[in-house]
């Protein structure tokens, strides 16, 4: 029963053109699709197929492109498959529009999404600040947000200059590593 | 009914009495074997403390005993890394302790950020916003170790060392400097600390500086925290 | 806080009152604030307040190299740490394309499987003291104890493991182990006896969660609900078995499940889990000494290892649910994105807030801990 209706929707994903389709192994489907289709295919997904688990929505920053990607992660208990459906939203209009009147238990992942990256949702319950509710810096999942820049700039270290190490650092040694030749700290930029 | 109690002169006497010391002794004595403990759970730390507790490890045995109230409340319990937000309320915590109170730092993240040094939501070090008796390092330490350390702190207490809340009335300025740095300079707690360091006859040179300065600017009458729902 | 320093607030006359649970308060699972408006004491409405435990996990794995990371990840979970290590590594070997010796596929198991026996005692001995039953909070901590010694027989850790690596797990078992595994389990078998007696038979127990926090199957299927709480309104779903993982296929075990959706049948969902914990362990440790070979594929030099880019959606079941990460990788020395879905973002936050209306305010934290709600998974 379950391999039919598998079956079944591969065929009807792969006839629609706007789409492209992607079975990755027997329980994952990637499904690309225009930002604008979204909600009337997890409608579809929802209404006719029986993807009644919202398993989560991931936002990825992709700064070079200029744009977010959203994927909606959805399950489904009969046929055992997890779609995810992609779609990309661009960097500088930041807004999208809710699923909540599809999947009600959306609303913890577009406000996490709201103050992580600062894409506003429409129609979302409740768009306060949860996490970060003490924060007023950008949002911080960004990619160019810099954490270390700003850690180093509200924070100060721990001195520890026991004598055994001051020893050491009069003939040259030491463990002290500046931040900049520390070689995993940061993402390498070529 | 306060300002009637300001105006009565606090005389210092000599204390005469052959019997002082050894009174004293014995205060420390008992102080440090009655440790009632208020452990904010802030981090990775808290998953430790209940085995401490309980059966296996029973610390119950040295007098530590786990106290809900920070009102009654001897010693504080910082366990793991502190969240710029949870700091907040670790101060306000510690500002209602009554005094003679102490700080323990537990996991390596209270010394210096441990592992989440690039952590752009968590504070580093704890000894910049209230003075540290004892740090127990360790990610995380095993319950020996913070028994190990609870009896170095009582140690402390028996012998008098445990002092570092004075630090908090000789040295506001710095403490509330780091705070502001952090928080912004409309920050304030409820607690008024220069009075309680007058109370205590604590006050040096250093408890009044540019920080406080600021907070008088910025003081308003306290009103109830508003809820939104 | 000096009453001269207070000015009240004129506010209209109500009988209306807001009181903050949390984040420091005994009856709040870790530092977690829950904020409800109650009427007598009967709760009208309530907010989940979160962000004290916030670390910034996944800003913090996209600086850190993909073997820098596997220490960080069981400190997402702090009760419950080895899902978080072992989906991690599922991710980075799905994006490798990396084949798991088979041997350290039933190690991973047995490890998830002692975790998850060591995670509901946790859960019994929080739900006990809600109720003002503290002695199942003793017993529960000595007992889970002896798992966690266990643990650090075998990889010198007793809460945060980091046994498991991309490629397979870190050094084979200790001599001897396997033995010591099985009496433990047997002694912790003969002790749920005394389990029952003390909470599950008990009526104080009962009648004091009996119809408390009740759930029913469409809200918990549009709520997103997982795990043992979902299989507590009758939902027989289960990761292992739906969307198997590691050697759960090759497996033989039973979803318990109960009906009425309640505090109780939340808390007797994981008792009768329990057993069908001690059948996988004994099964891992009946099939693990014939199953030779290496525990680890070689995987490239860990300082210059480029994950070829792709992405990947894993799921694995954890003590509370449903656990997912979503790791995306452009081909570099660091991930370029992980996404951490845990079962308590539901649980702790809209199904709470759900079940708090009309609930009593003496029910609360125990609805709270009937969910094994975990902050840190919230936070992040």
């Amino acid at each position: 029963m379950s391999k039919e209706l598998a079956r079944w929707m591969d065929d009807l994903l792969q006839e629609i053109d706007t789409l492209k389709f992607e079975r990755k192994n027997e329980r994952r489907v990637r499904v690309d699709v225009d930002s604008k289709s979204v909600h009337s295919l997890l409608e579809l997904l929802r209404g006719r197929a029986s993807f009644v688990h919202l398993s989560a929505i991931s936002c990825v920053d992709w700064i070079d492109e200029g744009q977010f990607e959203l994927v909606y992660h959805i399950w489904s208990y009969e046929m055992n498959t997890l779609v995810s459906v992609h779609t990309r939203i661009s960097r500088d209009s930041c807004s999208y529009i809710s699923v909540y009147d599809i999947f009600p238990n959306c609303a913890f992942y577009e406000r996490d999404i709201h103050e992580m990256y600062g894409m506003y949702f429409e129609g979302s319950p409740c768009m306060d600040k949860f996490i970060l509710t003490e924060w007023d810096g950008p949002p911080p999942m960004r990619k160019d947000f810099d954490s270390e820049a700003w850690v180093n700039e509200h924070f100060d270290w721990q001195d520890y200059h026991p004598d055994w190490l001051q020893e050491l650092e009069t003939q040259g040694g030491g463990i002290a590593i500046h931040p900049e030749e520390q070689r995993f700290s940061r993402r390498n930029k070529e | 009914m306060m300002k009637n109690l300001e105006n009565i002169p606090v005389e210092q006497r000599r204390r005469t009495n052959p019997l002082a010391h050894v009174f004293d002794e014995f205060m420390a004595f008992c102080q440090s074997r009655s440790l009632f403990m208020l452990h904010y759970c802030t981090g990775c730390g808290a998953v430790e403390l209940p085995p401490v507790m309980t059966s296996r490890f029973d610390g119950e045995r040295l007098g530590i005993s786990p106290m809900v109230s920070p009102r009654q409340a001897d010693v504080l319990l910082v366990t793991g890394y502190v969240s710029v937000k949870t700091l907040k309320r670790v101060i306000l915590t510690y500002e209602q302790m009554p005094a003679p109170k102490y700080v323990v730092g537990i996991c390596s993240c209270t010394v210096n950020g441990g592992m989440y040094w690039q952590s752009y939501a968590t504070a580093k070090k704890l000894s910049d916003y209230m003075p540290v008796d004892i740090y127990i390092a360790g990610c995380m330490p095993r319950p020996e170790a913070v028994i190990s350390g609870m009896r170095d702190l009582m140690e402390k207490i028996r012998t008098g060392k445990a002092d570092s809340w004075k630090d908090y009335f000789r040295n506001y300025d710095h403490y509330l400097g780091q705070q502001q740095r952090l928080f912004g300079p409309k920050w304030q707690t409820p607690t008024d600390i220069i009075g309680e360091a007058e109370h205590y006859g604590l006050i040096t040179k250093n408890t009044r500086g540019e920080h406080t300065r600021l907070l008088e600017e910025h003081q308003k009458r306290l009103e109830p925290l508003e809820m939104r729902l | 806080m000096r009453p001269e320093n207070y000015e009240a607030k004129r506010q209209p006359p109500s009988n209306e009152f807001e009181l903050n649970f949390g984040p420091n308060h005994p009856g709040i699972e870790g530092n977690y604030a829950f904020r409800v408006k109650v009427s007598g004491d009967i709760v009208l409405e309530g907010k989940a307040d979160a962000g004290y435990l916030h670390r910034g996990f996944e800003k913090l794995m996209e600086n850190r190299l993909w073997i820098q990371n596997i220490a960080i990840t069981p400190r997402i979970c702090v009760p419950d740490p080895v899902p978080m290590e072992v989906i991690y590594c599922l991710s980075v070997e799905d994006l490798c394309g990396q084949e798991v010796p088979a041997r350290a596929q039933w190690l991973r198991v047995l490890q998830m499987e002692m975790s998850r026996f060591a995670a509901y005692l946790f859960y019994f001995g929080g739900l006990g003291s809600t109720n003002g039953m503290y002695t199942p909070h003793y017993w529960g901590m000595a007992d889970r104890d002896l798992i966690l010694d266990l643990f650090e027989e075998l990889c010198g850790g007793r809460v945060y493991h980091i046994y498991n690596i991309p490629g397979g797990v870190r050094r084979d078992i200790p001599d001897g182990w396997l033995e010591r595994v099985s009496s433990t389990f047997d002694y912790l078998e003969s002790r749920l006896k005394d389990y029952d007696d003390l909470v599950f038979r008990n009526q104080v127990f009962i009648r004091r969660t009996r119809g408390i926090g009740v759930l029913n199957q469409q809200e918990a299927l549009e709520l997103g609900v997982t795990g043992p709480n979902l299989r507590a309104c009758g939902l027989p779903f289960d990761v292992r078995r739906d969307d198997p993982y590691l050697v759960y296929d090759q497996l033989d075990f039973d979803l318990p499940t109960e009906d009425a959706g309640d505090n109780l049948a939340r808390a007797l969902v994981r008792r009768a889990d329990l057993f069908e914990i001690l059948r996988i362990i004994r099964q891992v440790i009946k099939a693990l000494p014939d199953i030779d070979g290496p525990i680890r594929a070689p995987i490239p030099n860990p300082l210059a290892w480029n994950v070829p880019a792709g992405e990947t959606y894993q799921r694995v079941e954890s003590s509370k649910g449903e656990l997912a990460w979503y790791v995306v990788s452009d081909g570099g020395d660091k991930p370029y994105r992980a996404h951490v879905r845990g079962p308590s973002q539901t649980h702790a936050v809209q199904v709470l807030e759900h079940l708090a209306k009309g609930a009593r305010l003496e029910d609360i934290a125990q609805i709270m801990f009937s969910l094994d709600a975990c902050p840190p998974e919230v936070d992040r």
